[in-house]
């Protein structure tokens, strides 16, 4: 009976508007299936691609998060550029290899364009052994290693899934003229790289949190299917690009405003106007 | 009208536009304490400094201006392949890459301030909204000019209609590429160039001026204004006055010399026909270059010396 009016008694603790996100190694799992289904599947209509986009990005933001959490400052947008420098080797890299017919190219499932991802993964893997061995340059970053194989991955995955998702397949001979000699490839590059890095970038602080970093995330992903989604309309048709703008409309509302809340309600303090308090 | 002519034309409009982009550019970034004096503003309430600055990190101004100016040249693109005339497109493709900016540049600040929790920072709601429209704003300024050089230069622009030039006077890059590779060297210049006049200046107005900033007054920064306390649009109206100009002064610059030498080498060359040689043109761009780039460094260098003769001596010296 005690206990339950101390229970009363407990001052209501604020509502934490928080997606329970999967730890690192759970989320790194989905991510990799669902942008591993996505990629070798161009079938599959844009809205499903944008939804494989939304969690490559996520893996990506959360992989740049950790290993730009010790300390690295000013360092966090250029890994996330790091990241999507790799994703467009290893995503034109698997885009030509995938599009030979020997190696399924063409067909319904298409592994070849895995190649790409694979090798972008251990350029990754071993620029990371290059960077924290005390016998190259000793950085000594916990993890490196794995974050830099990961990033690789995941922006070479991001390139792939988002320029299938404008052009309707990843296949050299349509996305050479369609994405890269328009230059549509910059747009792919410059917002994957921010759903990858301005997350942890504009949250990072003493009292930055997991959960409230990689809904901006979410909400970045959202946003690129948007504009991905004009796009799709515009090369594809109506059918392909309003499911995918619907679908980026839905999760940038939801995600901006739980993100706006979780914000306002974690701050220390959150007033109209005021002064600011008087030094000691 | 003669080809060369035509160039020289469309290059002076280039210049300008770049001169208006990186001025409005340095201001926009000066708007939200972006990039290098970002670091000032974060560290600050760590040092127990609660501030009303406006807390901007999207990311480098580099990468900022790549995102808003890709997004905008690649809706301007779209439009103008479906055949919508580019006085339309271009400010309406700024319009969109502005907004995208905008809301943006809403995540930062409160993300960074509620991650200043146990300092006990709070969020200052009339600071988060007042700075977003002029955010905005600068940044449409900057953007449509982006906007427009990289439509200028691009395959469908005016400088390709130009008959009788060689073929390597085009540039093969579509529009979207043109501007992300403006907009990233545009925020590079005005990261560079600009913010030095907005950290050293402004946010540490109260100490000794050139001797560059000792380790033990970062994050103490000066959070008052001529009158009641400073927030990043007072940080503004200052920096319009020499900062934003010479920032962009820089870019214009940079422009006009790169493209002169290019464009004299040209005509050493020999414009058309027959007498086209790529090995003068290109020889004669690079001598002048060496000369442009090393009467910089001199006067550079003389500028230095007479300052610090007649400011210093400055401590350390």
């Amino acid at each position: 009976m005690g206990e339950e009016e101390k229970a009363e008694e407990k001052p209501e603790e604020k509502e934490k508007f928080t997606l329970h996100f999967p730890n690192e190694n759970n989320l790194a799992i989905i991510a990799v299936i669902a942008g591993v289904i996505v990629s070798i599947l161009p079938v599959l209509p844009a809205f499903v691609k944008g939804i494989g986009a939304i969690l490559v990005i996520l893996w990506g933001a959360d992989s740049v998060r950790k290993t730009a959490r010790y300390g690295l400052g000013t360092g966090v947008p250029s890994i996330g550029v790091l990241a999507m420098g790799y994703g467009i080797v290893g995503g034109v890299t698997g885009i030509v290899i995938g599009s030979v017919p020997a190696l399924g190219g063409g067909g319904i499932v298409e592994p070849g364009v895995l190649v790409g991802v694979v090798a972008v993964g251990v350029v990754g893997y071993i620029s990371g052994i290059l960077a924290n061995n005390e016998k190259f340059i000793g950085m000594k970053i916990p993890g490196l290693e794995r974050g830099m194989a990961e990033l690789g991955m995941a922006g070479a995955l991001a390139v792939i899934i988002e320029s299938s998702m404008i052009a309707g397949t990843w296949n050299a001979a349509v996305v050479i003229p369609e994405i890269i000699e328009t230059g549509v490839i910059a747009l792919i590059f410059i917002l994957a790289a921010f759903g990858m890095l301005q997350p942890f970038n504009s949250c990072l602080g003493a009292d930055e949190r997991r959960g409230r970093t990689l809904l901006v995330s979410v909400e970045i992903g959202g946003l690129n299917c948007i504009i991905f989604g004009v796009l799709a309309s515009l090369i594809q048709g109506m059918a392909q690009g309003v499911p995918l703008i619907a679908l980026g409309a839905i999760t940038w509302v939801l995600f901006y405003s739980a993100y706006v809340r979780a914000c306002l309600n974690e701050a220390h303090s959150v007033v109209g106007t005021g002064l600011i308090k008087t030094m000691r | 009208m003669e080809p060369i002519v035509m160039v020289f034309a469309w290059t002076m409009v280039v210049i300008v536009l770049a001169f208006i982009a990186c001025l409005f550019e340095d201001l926009e970034s000066d708007e939200g304490s972006q990039s290098n004096p970002n670091s000032q503003v974060q560290l600050a309430p760590e040092m127990g400094y609660i501030h009303r600055y406006y807390n901007k990190a999207i990311s480098g101004e580099g990468l900022s201006y790549a995102l808003a100016c890709t997004i905008a040249g690649t809706v301007a693109w779209a439009m103008l392949s479906t055949g919508i005339t580019p006085l339309i497109a271009i400010p309406f493709g700024a319009g969109i890459g502005s907004l995208v900016h905008m809301i943006r540049a809403t995540i930062p600040h409160l993300g960074r301030e509620s991650a200043h929790k146990r300092f006990e920072q709070p969020i200052y709601l009339d600071v988060f909204f007042g700075h977003l429209v002029p955010i905005a704003t600068h940044n449409f300024m900057a953007v449509v000019c982006i906007t427009a050089i990289a439509y200028i230069q691009s395959p469908s622009g005016p400088l390709a209609a130009i008959t009788g030039l060689p073929v390597a006077a085009n540039n093969p890059f579509p529009l979207p590429l043109l501007c992300f590779i403006w907009g990233i060297t545009v925020g590079a210049i005005g990261s560079s160039t600009g913010d030095i006049h907005y950290g050293t200046e402004r946010l540490f107005q109260d100490r000794p001026f050139g001797e560059g900033r000792r380790v033990v007054y970062h994050g103490q920064i000066c959070r008052y204004a001529d009158c009641g306390i400073r927030t990043s649009k007072d940080v503004v109206a200052f920096c319009a006055k020499y900062g934003g100009p010479a920032t962009g002064l820089t870019f214009g610059l940079i422009v006009l010399f790169e493209n002169w030498r290019t464009l004299i080498g040209m005509m050493a060359g020999g414009l058309t026909g027959g007498s086209w040689s790529p090995g003068v043109a290109a020889g004669v761009g690079i001598v002048i270059g060496l000369i442009i780039a090393v009467a910089l460094t001199v006067g550079n260098l003389y500028l230095v010396k007479w300052a610090r003769k007649k400011f210093g001596p400055f401590v350390g010296e």
